[in-house]
Order: C-alpha cells, then structure tokens, then sequence
C-alpha cells in the first residue's frame, strides 16, 4: 500500500513547515549545501518516474507512437477523440462504444468508492475504540493487525477466491440469482475483499489521530451533557476530520489502482481503467494495441488521483493550522 | 444550588491508590477549595464529582442523592478544565452554546443566554473567533462561561490560574471570587496553590497521597495545622519544624538546641505525659519570631547563627541554624540586617508553638483528645468534625 509513505510525506510536509518557517532564514551554508544535495538526491532518484509520466502524456497527444519524451511528434488530439468514442482498439475484435466508455470509468469509481466506504466506515469506529476504549485483548489485537498487513494481499488471494467460488456457486445455482445480481455480488466482493486488506492499518492511521485528541476535550463535552454518540459526532468527527480526508484518499486510491482482485474477480465483460490498461498489456494483446489510446485512457486513470490529492491536501493543510488543540 | 457529600470514596488505577476513604461536605453555595500538591488526588477527586471516573468504593451525593453511578452528562456539575478543553473547530460562541444546543434549546434562548453569561464574563467581543485566536486568560473565560451557561448545580474548577501570567491570575482570582458570591454556586476548587486557597475559598481541604490531611477555614488551617504535613506544606515560607526533646522536672518541658525551653501549660502538659513522648516536633511560623540579639522575656528563645539573608523588599527573610545545625527560617523588618555569622536570638511567643508526634505527625492537641471533641475554630460545622474522624 502506497497509502503510509504518501501520508508519512505528506504529514512530515506539514508539521515541520510550520516550526522551520523562521530558522530557514538564519541557517548555516554547511546544512544549506547538506539539505541542496538531498533535494539533487531526491530529483535524481525520482527522474524515471517523471520521465514515464512525462512520456504517458506527450504519448496521449501524439499523432505517432513514440518510446521516449524527446522523440519529434506532431500534436494531436486525436487519442482523446478514438478514447472517447470507445474506439479503444483499432482491430475488429474489440470494437467498443462510448457507453462501454462509461461503463468502464464507472465501475472504476463503483470499486474505488466502495472501498473508500467500506473502509472509512469501519476503520474509524475501530480506532476510536482502539484509541478510547480499554478493554480485554486490546494491545494482542493491535499487535494482529499489524500482522494482518504484514500478509501480502497476493497470498491471500488463494482463500478469498475459494470463498468466493463457493459462494457464487451457492447463490447462482441453490438460488437462482440473476446475472445482474451476480455481477452486483462480485462487485461487493472485490469491494469488501480489496477494503478488507486497506483496514488494518487504516484502524492504526486513524488511531494516531484520535489519540492526539486531549482526553479533556472529550470529557468537556460528556460535562457539557453530551451522549456518547453525540460526542462522537459533534466533537470526535470534526477533529479528526484529517485523517477522515486522509483516509478517504488512501482508500479511494486503494480502490482505483486495484488490478489483481479486480482482474480475478469481476467478469472480463466488466472492466475498469486498470484492468482494461492491463488487458492492453498483457498477452498477445500489446501486438495489436494501439499504445497512444491506451496512454488516453492511462492519463484518464490519473485525474481522480490528481483532483482528490489536490482538494483533500488543501483540506488537510486548513485542517492541521486550524484544529490545532492546545494541550 | 446542592450540597456535595462524599463518603467514603476511594479510588484505584491498578494498583494504584489514587483517592482513599474521602468523607467531604462541601457546603451548599460556598467556595470551598482542594488544595494539595502535585499528584496528591485531587484532580482525581474532582473528576469523581463530575462523574468522569466511578469511584471504586463509597457514595457520592449530591443534596442527599446518591450520584455515584450517574454519568457526567446526568449530573448538572459545570467543570473547568486546567488545559480548559475549548472545542478547538468551534467559535467561542459555538462552544459556550454547546451545553445548550446539547439540550435542544430554542435558537433564541440559546443566543440570549450565550450573550448574558459572555457579557458577565468581558468575552462579548469575541464571540466569532477561534480558541486558538484567543489569549491564556480568554480561553479561560471562555471555559468558564462554557461550564457557567447550563447553570450548573455544581462549579468545578480545576486549577483553571495555573496557565495564567501572574498578574491576569490576580484579577481574574477577585473576579471569580466575586463571581461566585453573586451567583452563589457550590464551588469546587482544585489547586496546588495555597494562596489562591487562603484567599478565595470559605473552607479548604488539604489532601496528600490521596487522603485527605485536614478540613477548615483558612484561618483554621494556617494557624492550627493538624499535622506536620500540613504545618510543612501551608504558608510562604511555610512553618519551622524543629525536632526537640521532652524532659521532665516533673513537669513536662520541651527543650530546643539553643538554650530554647518551653514548659506547656494544661492541658497540653498532661496530655504530653500521657503520650509519655521523649521528643517532639516544635512547629512555628516564620513570621512569629521576633529575631533580636538578646533572649526576651516571656518568649521561648534560640540562640542561633544566622546563615542567609535574603531581601524580599517588603520584608526580610532570615535562615538561621541553631547549634544542632537544624534551620530556622524568620521574617524581620526589611531594617534589621543582620551578617551571615552574627549570634541571634530567635524568640518566639509560647503560645505560637505547635508541638507534633514524631511517629503519628499529628498535632499533640488533636490526639488525645477524641478527636470528634476536638475544639475546632467552625465550632458546629458537623462535617469537620465528620472528616477530622475519618482521617484518625
């Protein structure tokens, strides 16, 4: 999961901002030249990164196919137009329609948006009472779910496909379900199952946040005539309305990016942008694909990450200055 | 207004005995205070009476009714917080209503009542900003107005000065302390501060390691502390205690190094040989010695040396150290100034000395005696007498 570094970075971007703000001014050549040679350090290590990403643009606006960004093409936006009318693919085999277009984009966000619910729901309750609640078992089950997100989500798979046979057999032969409900039930499925492995350690991420919340504040407002669910909801949620975005993020992403459980699980009829990229790929397929479309879809595939990233980080920076508790 | 009984109250964290076997009544419409050092349970004993932690043992009542087992959302006390505990994503406005809007009050009379307590307080100004665009002593207020607004049945303070500059924590001290008389709410005050307890509270409760060392007036506390903890832990600086022996001829006499003998009159001389005590502690205040270069008479006096002089501007305070080497503290007039190395006398009036039981650390007058009889400065005050019994 890259959830923990983007998060590590991303808080580790915010606190210390605030406290080098002054010093920065005042400070030494040596640890000047010391933090310049990081950021060179930095920008090297993460040069193959920009450069593919660089190249998936350019290659989505290109009119010929090219291997490098520094290759000589002509613009054009032609991809996008081929992308948007489904005509994904130039061989008669996989003719497509823009509603399969949508289709595509929407069961990406159907994934990625009940992952996010699922995970969000549960996470949270979980480490406020991890936080909060002292109770028989508490520090081993801590110590399991670091252990749970120790196990490869890979490994697991072997089990959870053998769940879900055996269910979907159940429900398609002992109870006659409908295709529609079957292809609901694998969406669940891959849902619960993808969100499954993001909250163990969305429980401990949320718990770091509920326990820097002061015990005073939450007894403030049981003196004050609070319920504990009303605690819950009008003091606990607002404060933690960080890691709510944090998390959010992290689990939407989840969701998004997920490939392997996506390409076990949900029938080839229905794709999302991830597996759709992949079936482009992969096989024989990368013969016949054509890679300027596919870098359309793939930049597509981006957006989502982009717009979250950019609203919930400007929330998570008000948030961060503006509840800030004073002990 | 409500009348908080506490009996028998204990309190464990594992194995750790944080409150043990408090009995307390604290007065109906009366500022009374908690004081005692850090760590000594009274945090604790205030979070009982809010209903934030259940007691392990023994009642607490609020007019009579048993309240023990109620949550603190049930028991109408207003709580100040030392941290103050403001609901940082909510206004000032928004956090004194909360209490309000918790109990599904109509808009407007939230909004009046808001206004009416945040005017009483001097924080009508500031309705529309954020805790963490507010001073130390603002917040303070703000908390204040928090717990103030539901009109509580009990006001709980918990050291709410201690976060203060000095000079904010003496006005806000007279304001709070004419702030209670007005409204005339059971007040609970934890402090570590003595002399925010002698100057505000009607009653204090000295507490140490969770039990409780003495109830009384302010007056009561300083001037007859009922025991070594007490007497060592009351007053700037607090009072001299000098270890000395008893010797008979045949009545009892207590000697001090220095030449210091003070022969107790009845009824603490027979009381002394009843204990059958060979040594005692002597106990005066700093401000009881009248240090001269001779004995005087009528007085019990020390020679002493004197070891630092220390300038407080208003007065002088002098260490000393008799023979045995054992320090007396003494304030003198700013214009006597005497060199480290000078022969003193340190003369203090009989009738100024407390004498202790070394083992028991009890004052000699409260032991004998049983101490239900004992003659108490709030003669009549029933649970003095209640909580002196209960310590013993």
């Amino acid at each position: 999961m890259q959830g923990e570094g983007l998060l590590a970075g991303l808080l580790g971007s915010l606190k210390p901002r605030r406290r080098r703000r002054q010093p920065t001014e005042e400070l030494p050549l040596a640890s000047r030249a010391v933090s310049y040679t990081v950021i060179a350090a930095l920008l090297a290590a993460s040069l193959p990164i920009i450069l593919s990403y660089t190249l998936l643009v350019e290659l989505s606006f290109s009119a010929s196919f090219i291997a490098t960004p520094f290759e000589k093409t002509s613009f054009t936006l032609e991809n996008w137009r081929l992308f948007f009318q489904g005509r994904l693919a130039p061989t008669a085999a996989q003719i497509y329609t823009p509603s399969y277009i949508r289709r595509m984009i929407l069961d990406t966000l159907i994934v990625a948006l009940g992952v996010m619910g699922v995970v969000v729901a549960s996470a949270t309750p979980a480490a406020y009472a991890f936080s909060r609640m002292n109770f028989r078992g508490r520090g081993a089950l801590m110590r399991f779910l670091i252990l749970l997100h120790a196990f490869p989500g890979v490994a697991l798979i072997i089990g959870v496909y053998a769940i879900y046979v055996y269910t979907y057999r159940r429900l398609a032969l002992g109870l006659h379900a409908g295709e529609a409900a079957l292809l609901a039930y694998a969406f669940l499925y891959v849902i619960v199952a993808r969100a499954s492995l993001e909250i163990p350690m969305s429980t401990w991420l949320m718990k770091g946040f509920f326990d820097r919340i002061p015990w005073e504040v939450e007894w403030a407002a049981l003196v004050d005539g609070a319920s504990r669910l009303r605690v819950f909801t009008r003091i606990m949620l607002p404060l933690v309305k960080p890691g709510l975005a944090a998390l959010s993020i992290f689990s939407f992403m989840a969701g998004w990016e997920e490939l392997i459980y996506v390409v076990v699980f949900l029938p080839s009829k229905a794709p999302t942008l991830a597996s759709y990229i992949h079936s482009q790929l992969s096989g024989g397929a990368i013969e016949t694909a054509y890679l300027p479309v596919v870098a359309a879809a793939a930049v597509v595939y981006l957006i989502p990450t982009i717009l979250f990233f950019v609203f919930t980080q400007s929330l998570l920076v008000e948030a961060a200055e503006g509840a800030g508790v004073k002990a | 207004m409500v009348e908080v009984e506490l009996r028998g109250v204990w309190k464990r964290f594992g194995d750790f005995v944080a409150v043990k076997n408090v009995n307390l009544r604290f007065p109906d419409g009366k500022f009374s205070s908690i004081l005692g050092p850090s760590g000594s349970g009274k945090t604790t004993l205030l979070y009982l009476i809010a209903g934030i932690y259940k007691p392990s043992r023994g009642e607490i009542l609020f007019d009579g009714e048993d309240v023990s087992r109620l949550p603190p959302n049930k028991r109408n006390v207003g709580l100040v917080f030392q941290n103050y505990a403001l609901y940082p994503h909510m206004t000032v406005f928004e956090n004194i209503a909360f209490p309000l809007t918790i109990k599904g009050l109509p808009r407007g009379e939230i909004e009046e009542r808001v206004h009416s307590v945040a005017r009483m307080l001097h924080i009508d100004e500031l309705l529309d900003r954020y805790p963490h665009q507010l001073s130390g002593g603002q917040q303070q207020r703000v908390a204040l107005a928090r717990a103030l607004v539901k009109e509580p049945a009990v006001l709980l303070l918990d050291e709410p000065l201690s976060n203060l500059d000095a000079l904010v924590r003496l006005e806000i001290r007279g304001e709070l302390k004419r702030l209670q008389r007005r409204l005339g709410i059971t007040t609970i005050y934890v402090t570590h501060d003595q002399s925010e307890a002698l100057a505000m509270a009607d009653l204090i409760a000295v507490i140490h390691r969770g039990e409780i060392q003495q109830v009384g007036s302010p007056e009561d506390v300083y001037r007859r502390p009922r025991n070594l903890f007490v007497a060592g832990f009351i007053g700037m600086p607090p009072a001299n205690l000098v270890k000395a022996a008893v010797t008979r001829t045949p009545t009892p006499c207590v000697v001090i190094a220095g030449g210091g003998e003070y022969c107790p009159g009845e009824p603490l001389a027979s009381k002394l040989e009843a204990l059958g005590l060979e040594a005692v502690v002597a106990a005066f205040r700093p401000e009881d010695v009248v240090l001269g270069e001779h004995p005087m008479e009528d007085y019990v006096s020390m020679e002493a040396e004197v070891y630092v002089v220390e300038t407080l501007g208003r007065e002088n305070l002098v260490t000393l150290r008799l023979p045995d080497g054992q320090a007396v503290k003494a304030i003198t007039s700013p214009l006597l100034n005497p060199r480290p190395g000078d022969k003193m006398y340190v003369n203090v009036e009989p009738s100024k000395i407390l004498l202790y039981d070394p083992d028991t650390e009890l004052n000699i007058e409260a032991i004998e005696a049983a101490p239900a009889a004992r003659p108490v400065s709030l003669a009549g005050s029933p649970e003095r007498r209640r909580a002196a019994q209960e310590e013993d």
